[in-house]
């Protein structure tokens, strides 16, 4: 079965060359037999990689530690869950899982347009078999292949870092991955456009719900991650600004530019040059991010190992890629005229337009200083760095202009905006903004950043509010359903832009729990049996933890583990306990801590069980090794990022839902300028 | 594009405040990233960087740690990686990271400011048992 996976991987490769030059051929010579060759090598490839994941499944489930991939990432005891999800544990899996990944996207997008589209066709496959086949290269002739077997099978393997066994680390890693290969559709479709001169927006209707599906991964990914950071590594935060933490969420930031900015495309035909530029910033950047993962050339500085091989492999990679782009661009540069031109700053396409611009600053930001370090080593020959003071600050302000424009954009007419029409769709969300404002202000909230974080998020949310209400209503009275089928009518029409809205709700949640952090509290003491910590919440209330007392039990590839017990009072009345624990792993030397949570809706009460003063003893259920330390923390709003991650995704499917006639190109209000506001966005 | 003056505008315009964060941020909150024996050298070179926020690297002396009982309070050694004559104590009053620990060889990053009495008073540390994500072949015989 192993064996199998491997040769399908020295198979795929030659197929997948073959396809990648059948389908650029085929299309230059108009010869339909390449092209469809070409279509079928995509299905080969994938089905191959699918043998070869099979086969690094197989060689995990059934321990064959001959193999180093296996005997680095587990164990005979390592539950069946991480095992099968070994393919994806390490660098040398993910990047088969990557190309799997990657190939059955490329089946599903040349499956779908088997019948029509097929113009762009032949160049779409030629570019997503070139890709597939670069990683297939990096896969076999970089020293990573997944099945390298070393002369001897070590009788046990090595075991999974304990972090890594989690379930949100299980599903946040794929979860990201689905989205950078997702992205890779469209960028193939718009390196077709270029190549075939049909540069209208068909190109950009053909892959708009990938481009969304790719966003909604990538979204849920960094969320997944979050998550994970926040109940593994014990801290009570969920962002480091880490280098990879960064790279994810680079080509998300400009994948959100990208839906923004193919609507003004859309409606107004204009920013042609400007999406075609994204729509490779955005590939370039998820290539970027497995690099960084990959290569480990930032943190590696000057401590750690680093693959450079691997770092130069994908640079000179990026670089052609960047090249074709900019070049193909040029030559194509006159067809990318724009049609129509910017009226008024008071104007949705002026909007839609900062809204780009903040996001790709906030991205470019981001960049900066994750590259930092390298930077300045290459200007000043000394080393400097910037870490989350600095993306915070920087951050900060333009988090909160598109938040701003989150409330705007929506609402604010094409071209230019009367003042009735300012009027109408303003006064009433700012108005609740600042009432909002000077109420949290009087019940006590003072930190000025979090106030206006709040405000803006109240302007937003009555935005979309009375947006919802307003179309409910009127179709209600124009068609005389009932109030929810009128509703539930009004978004099935027009999924996009109501998907939309409601992905804006989640967004505006996860900005709310942001500011929320402010009011966090925490509290650190050292407590025997008996002794309590009490903790205020900035809601009013004040919670007693109590110490019950360490006890041994031993579960599945753990060797000890030390869990301490804390029965928990609110205002003096009990409402149960929480656990936090020390773990030794079969596998690690080296305790590791797991928090315990108790989740309101407003607030996380977050225990930390921060050391045991003879943790052998605790081990050993030594009843006078209980003396331990502990770190109680309140956490404002944290769960509204989980709340907020739901609702995009409801959003999303919304928006992602096949509704009929989809791929027709939407009609586009070129000149006229008689077709309302609300009709346009769709 | 010729005419689209307004777009030109607004693009130069957040492009200039991008540019003004970028500047006052990382001129206001960067730090030196140095080797302990560039640390030692700087410090003897110009006293007042003893006040100046640098970062770190190194590994932790095996045998070092001490913990201060009932109170949140770490104290360990760093030496350089290259140099294992360049060592300083490093005082540090937070939770330690899981994978930090003074039996395997373990390599962190430290964050903070080196006092004038010696001691390196971190906010921040960052551990890796560098040794420990992946192994040679070897190590997995061993």
């Amino acid at each position: 079965m192993t064996l199998l996976g491997e040769a399908a991987l020295w198979f795929a490769l030659p197929i997948g060359l073959w396809g990648a030059v059948a389908g650029f051929v085929g299309g230059r010579k108009g010869r339909g037999d390449l092209v469809l060759s070409a279509e079928y090598s995509v299905y080969a490839v994938f089905f191959l990689l699918i043998l070869a994941s099979v086969g690094i499944m197989n060689a995990f489930v059934t321990d064959q530690f001959q193999y180093w991939y296996v005997a680095n990432y587990s164990n005979r005891e390592l539950e069946m869950f991480y095992k099968v999800s070994g393919l994806w544990a390490g660098q040398r899996g993910s990047l088969v899982f990557w190309a799997l990944l990657l190939s059955f996207f490329s089946s599903v997008a040349v499956f779908t347009n088997r019948t029509k589209n097929r113009e762009f066709i032949p160049y779409a496959v030629g570019v997503l078999l070139t890709i597939t086949s670069f990683f297939l290269l990096v896969l076999l002739f970089a020293e990573v292949n997944p099945f390298e077997r070393m002369p001897f099978a070590p009788a046990d393997g090595r075991g999974l870092n304990p972090q890594l066994q989690n379930y949100w680390m299980t599903i946040h890693p794929p979860t990201l991955y689905l989205g950078f290969t997702a992205f890779t559709v469209p960028f193939a479709f718009a390196i077709s456009a270029l190549l075939t001169g049909k540069l209208d927006t068909r190109w950009i209707v053909i892959t708009r719900r990938w481009t969304l599906l790719s966003w909604f991964f990538l979204a849920n990914g960094v969320i997944f991650g979050m998550r994970w950071a926040y109940e593994e590594l014990g801290w009570g935060g969920f962002w480091f600004w880490d280098p990879v933490e960064n790279a994810s969420l680079l080509p998300w930031l400009t994948a959100t530019a990208f839906l923004h900015s193919i609507q003004i495309q859309e409606n107004r035909g204009m920013l042609k040059v400007w999406n075609m530029g994204l729509v490779a910033l955005t590939f370039l950047l998820t290539i970027f991010a497995t690099f960084l993962t990959r290569s480990g050339l930032i943190e590696s500085v000057h401590t750690f190992s680093e693959n450079t091989r691997i770092a130069f492999i994908f640079l000179t990679f990026m670089g052609f890629i960047a090249a074709v782009c900019i070049l193909l661009i040029a030559w194509r540069y006159p067809l990318l005229k724009s049609e129509n031109q910017i009226q008024s700053f008071l104007s949705r396409e002026a909007a839609f337009l900062f809204n780009n611009l903040i996001l790709l600053g906030a991205a470019f930001t981001v960049l900066w200083g994750t590259l930092f370090p390298l930077i300045s080593e290459g200007f000043t020959g000394q080393q400097m760095t910037v870490g989350p003071p600095f993306f915070e600050r920087v951050n900060l302000p333009i988090g909160l202009a598109l938040l701003a424009l989150m409330g705007i954009g929506p609402v604010i007419a094409w071209r230019k905006a009367s003042r009735r029409n300012l009027i109408k769709n303003f006064v009433a969300p700012v108005v609740v903004g600042a009432v909002v404002v000077v109420l949290l202000y009087l019940r006590g909230v003072h930190h000025g950043m979090a106030l206006v974080t709040f405000g803006l998020s109240s302007f937003v949310m009555t935005i979309i509010v009375v947006e919802f209400v307003k179309g409910t209503k009127a179709r209600a009275s124009i068609e005389g359903e009932g109030h929810l089928l009128a509703f539930f009518h009004l978004v099935s029409r027009n999924r996009r832009r109501w998907g939309g809205y409601i992905v804006h709700v989640g967004i505006v949640m996860i900005f709310t729990a942001f500011a929320g952090a402010a009011f966090d509290r925490e509290v650190v003491q050292t407590l025997d049996p008996g002794e309590a910590i009490t903790i205020e919440s900035p809601f009013g209330h004040e919670y007693t933890l109590t110490y019950q007392g360490l006890s041994s039990p031993r579960g599945q590839n753990l060797l000890r583990q030390a869990v301490a017990l804390m029965s928990v009072e609110k205002d003096g009345r009990p409402i149960g306990f929480i656990e936090a624990e020390k773990r030794l792993y079969v596998t690690w030397e080296a305790p590791v801590t797991e928090v315990g949570i108790r989740s309101t809706f407003l607030e996380d009460l977050y225990l930390i069980l921060e050391n045991v003063n003879d943790l052998g003893g605790a081990f050993e259920n030594d009843a006078q090794a209980q003396r331990a330390t502990f770190e109680v923390q309140v956490n404002v709003l944290v769960n509204w990022i989980w709340y907020g991650g739901f609702i995009i995704t409801v959003g999303s499917i919304i928006g992602l839902w096949p509704s009929r006639g989809s791929t027709k190109p939407a009609p586009r209000a070129k000149t006229g300028g008689k077709r309302p506001a609300l009709a346009t966005l769709g | 594009m010729r005419n689209n003056g307004k777009f030109f505008v607004g693009l130069g315009g957040v492009a200039l405040v991008v540019t003004y964060l970028i500047w006052t941020g990382v001129s206001d909150t960067m730090l030196y990233y140095l080797t302990p024996v560039e640390l030692i050298a700087r410090v003897a070179d110009d006293p007042s960087f003893h006040e100046v926020g640098v970062k770190v690297s190194g590994r932790v002396v095996q045998g070092s740690w001490n913990r201060a009982e009932n109170e949140l309070l770490h104290h360990f050694s760093v030496v350089d990686l290259e140099d294992e004559k360049v060592t300083f104590p490093v005082e540090y009053r937070d939770m330690l990271p899981d994978t930090f620990n003074d039996t395997d060889i373990v390599d962190v990053v430290v964050e903070g400011r080196y006092r004038e009495d010696g001691v390196f008073e971190a906010t921040l540390v960052l551990a890796k048992c560098g040794s420990r994500y992946e192994a040679t072949q070897e190590e997995l015989l061993g």
